[in-house]
């Protein structure tokens, strides 16, 4: 299908019913033959807002931490994370070991919290909405202790260069554990729900498979990578934060399976035990929290003077939820604002495996599929369906390939 | 696979590319409590070396991950940085990479490098898009985030007389533009 | 404020313009069991013409306006507009971008304005209340 073709026949509509993550605009143009999905093209950039050019010019670097924070609302620690950790190297600032550990600890929250959600979208996308209910519903208890220790449910704004903007006290260990503990109960049924229910095993058993190979080739990053079999974890990899002094092993989904297939059922499991994974960073960052300050410059005015005469660059790079988040700053002596900025979000590289998983696949398994990577800014809004055998080219809307997908489930052999 | 340190990747880089190779940097830092060691490493190549530069990275690892394409507007030339990763899935061993390569201006051209990494076809396409840097042999010349009718000619990223017009800025009522 | 009586279900239809997602998740959560808005009939829709409040978030990008703007007209009557989130009301952080159009007033009218960066779950029914309530005196011809 031409470029041309494409353009008359998506008329694009931002369709953002019922579940926003997914539902940031993003066109998708798949050929068909018949129900068989033989091609795919993407249309990125419906919600580009320039956020690098304010960067560059318009915000100081303090600034545009909150500028960072408002990449994407759903990992919205881990962008100001990487973004400060650039800056630091760039004006070779050191954050002091405590503010490091309840980075980490905000971070692992995130993830929680992420991971909860993603687990809800993905049953909704398979008509399954009861389990979408109970996810959503369990991620209350993490919103309010991302509430408790940061003092807001989604825009935290607890970073700032050079360390953080508010302590985690002694007396708040206590309702930390208790909403742990909590998780820590749920597991056992979180697992028989997601990794033992049939219906859910039917549907995404073999669906959406990404190979090893194609996964290291199109740069895949984060839970999408490693259900793949590809053990690339920034925690493990390159020492950031407390990360560095914790023992932390990419999760891959031969731990429990036994068998690395990349569909995503593994993607499941992976994001599984993640959650696990991040409860016991958290445990474990409460455990061995050193004192001492929080902010190396607690200063406004001095340490925006220290950037205004900082020369140099860095890269900053944070394990997000949806895999890593890089951050390239450069600084110049005498210019308040960042000389260079750029972003790297992890469904940016994600996004390229998207044809790849849906070759192949019926149309109905489209958005579980497409679900599965987790994209952040982007949702299968509508798609250009062009049908090879009848030489039809028809718009599906997404409520239409959500029907069809809820109505695959319904139809399975009980 | 051998893991090599930084100051031998810096050999290597010298021995692979001779004359082409212009500099190149360590940077490290200690972390948190342990004081392990975060470790990036930029190195400079002249611009005719690049794909030799690249293609020696895929030997020091198989499947080298390229992050992203940072490129910035330095006055009279453009500089790219290819932001690789490598030896990752080795606990505390990887690396990062920057592969910089400065273009003149007058001749803002650099080889894609799809056909040695597929998955940089964005981030190439980005590149080309933002900063007014023509990837030669690019398979898919299409803007990626930006709108149809955003001006040709027209770079955001650019700090010259390229970069996007004021008129196209929204500014705050009452406000003057920056 | 008083609402007579609950006449009839309030279909809401969501529409990002750009937004960074966290207005977006709100919203969701507002239907989740937690806040349960269901229980009043209030109801998020796939499509615009089944709607009576349209729920528009973002600072509204370039590439959106065109599209903004036909979901508006394919709103039936009467209808109200509800802007949640500070970048949709006059920009916020992303103001001065060279990609924008909005904020959301300039392309279509708007009748309920929700501030928060994201507004709290709480803030978002208590609109989506005041969007009823406006919704009625319309219907009877109040304004």
């Amino acid at each position: 299908m031409t470029l041309e073709e494409t353009k008359k026949a998506t008329y694009t509509i931002p369709v953002g019913p019922i579940h926003p993550a997914l539902k940031e605009p993003i066109r998708l143009a798949l050929s068909v033959d018949g129900e068989e999905i033989v091609d795919v093209d993407i249309f990125a950039g419906q919600v580009h807002r320039g956020i690098e050019w304010l960067g560059m010019n318009r915000n100081n670097p303090i600034q545009s931490i909150y500028l960072a924070e408002r990449i994407c609302g759903i990992c919205n620690i881990c962008h100001p994370f990487a973004f400060v950790m650039a800056v630091e190297h760039a004006a070779g600032i050191t954050p002091p070991a405590r503010a490091e550990y309840i980075r980490t600890i905000t971070a692992e929250m995130e993830r929680i919290h992420s991971h909860l959600l993603w687990a809800g979208i993905a049953a909704h996308e398979i008509g399954f909405d009861t389990i979408f209910y109970l996810a959503w519903r369990v991620r209350e208890e993490i919103m309010d202790l991302i509430e408790y220790v940061t003092g807001n449910r989604i825009t935290k704004a607890m970073f700032q260069i050079g360390g953080v903007r508010r302590d985690i006290t002694e007396e708040q260990f206590p309702r930390i554990r208790q909403s742990l503990d909590y998780y820590k109960s749920l597991f056992g049924q979180l697992k028989r729900v997601f990794l033992d229910d049939r219906t859910i095993r039917m549907r995404t058993k073999n669906v959406g498979v990404l190979k090893r190979e194609d996964a290291l080739k199109l740069l895949t990053v984060g839970p999408t990578a490693r259900a793949s079999g590809v053990p690339k974890d920034v925690r493990q990899d390159q020492p950031y934060a407390a990360y560095a002094d914790l023992d932390i092993k990419a999760m891959t989904p031969d731990m429990v399976s036994g068998t690395v297939v990349g569909d995503v059922y593994d993607r499941i499991i992976v994001r599984l035990l993640e959650v696990k994974q991040a409860i016991e960073i958290i445990e474990q960052c409460l455990e061995k929290m050193p004192p001492g300050p929080i902010l190396a410059q607690p200063k406004t005015a001095v340490l925006l003077k220290t950037l205004t005469q900082a020369e140099g660059e860095g890269i900053g790079r944070a394990e997000a939820p949806r895999g890593e988040v890089i951050h390239y700053v450069r600084l110049e002596a005498g210019q308040s604002t960042l000389a260079t900025w750029k972003v790297r979000a992890p469904t940016y590289v994600n996004l390229m495996a998207v044809p790849t998983i849906l070759k192949g696949m019926q149309i109905a398994d489209v958005p579980i599929a497409f679900a599965s990577i987790d994209p952040c800014m982007s949702c299968t809004n509508r798609i250009v369906v062009t049908d090879r055998a009848v030489g039809r080219k028809s718009v599906v809307g997404y409520e239409e390939l959500h029907r069809l997908s809820v109505e695959k489930t319904k139809e399975l052999p009980r | 696979m051998e893991l090599l340190t930084p100051e031998k990747i810096i050999d290597s880089f010298k021995t692979a590319l001779g004359d082409s190779f212009i500099d190149a940097k360590i940077y490290q830092c200690e972390v948190a409590v342990k004081k392990n060691k975060f470790r990036s490493l930029w190195v400079e190549v002249k611009k005719s070396a690049f794909r030799d530069a690249v293609d020696h990275i895929c030997h020091l690892q198989q499947y080298p991950h390229l992050a992203i394409i940072s490129s910035s507007d330095l006055g009279a030339e453009v500089e790219l940085i290819y932001h690789f990763t490598i030896y990752y899935g080795h606990h505390l061993e990887e690396l990062s990479l920057g592969l910089r390569v400065k273009l003149p201006k007058s001749d803002l051209k650099i080889p894609t490098i799809t056909d040695l990494i597929p998955g940089a076809l964005f981030t190439e396409r980005e590149t080309q898009e933002m900063m007014g840097v023509e990837v030669v042999g690019i398979p898919d010349k299409r803007r990626l985030f930006l709108p149809e009718d955003f001006p040709e000619g027209a770079y955001p990223w650019r700090k010259d007389e390229k970069g996007p017009p004021n008129d196209m800025l929204r500014v705050l009522p009452g406000r003057e533009p920056k | 404020m008083s609402l007579k009586a609950f006449k009839r279900a309030l279909w809401v239809y969501h529409l990002n313009t750009g937004s960074c997602n966290g207005c977006d998740i709100e919203i969701l959560a507002v239907l989740t069991p937690r806040y349960d808005v269901e229980r009043f009939g209030i109801m998020l829709v796939g499509s615009p013409r089944h709607a009576d409040v349209l729920l528009v978030t973002g600072p509204v990008v370039k590439q959106m306006v065109p599209r903004v703007k036909r979901i508006y007209e394919q709103t039936p009557d009467p209808k109200l507009v509800m802007v949640v989130g500070n970048c949709g009301i006059e920009g916020g952080v992303f103001y001065e971008s060279y990609n924008l159009a909005g904020p959301v007033d300039q392309i279509i009218p708007v009748d309920v304005y929700v501030p928060g960066c994201p507004p709290r779950p709480e803030a978002i029914i208590h609109s989506v209340v005041m969007a009823w309530v406006k919704l009625e005196k319309a219907e009877q011809g109040v304004s």
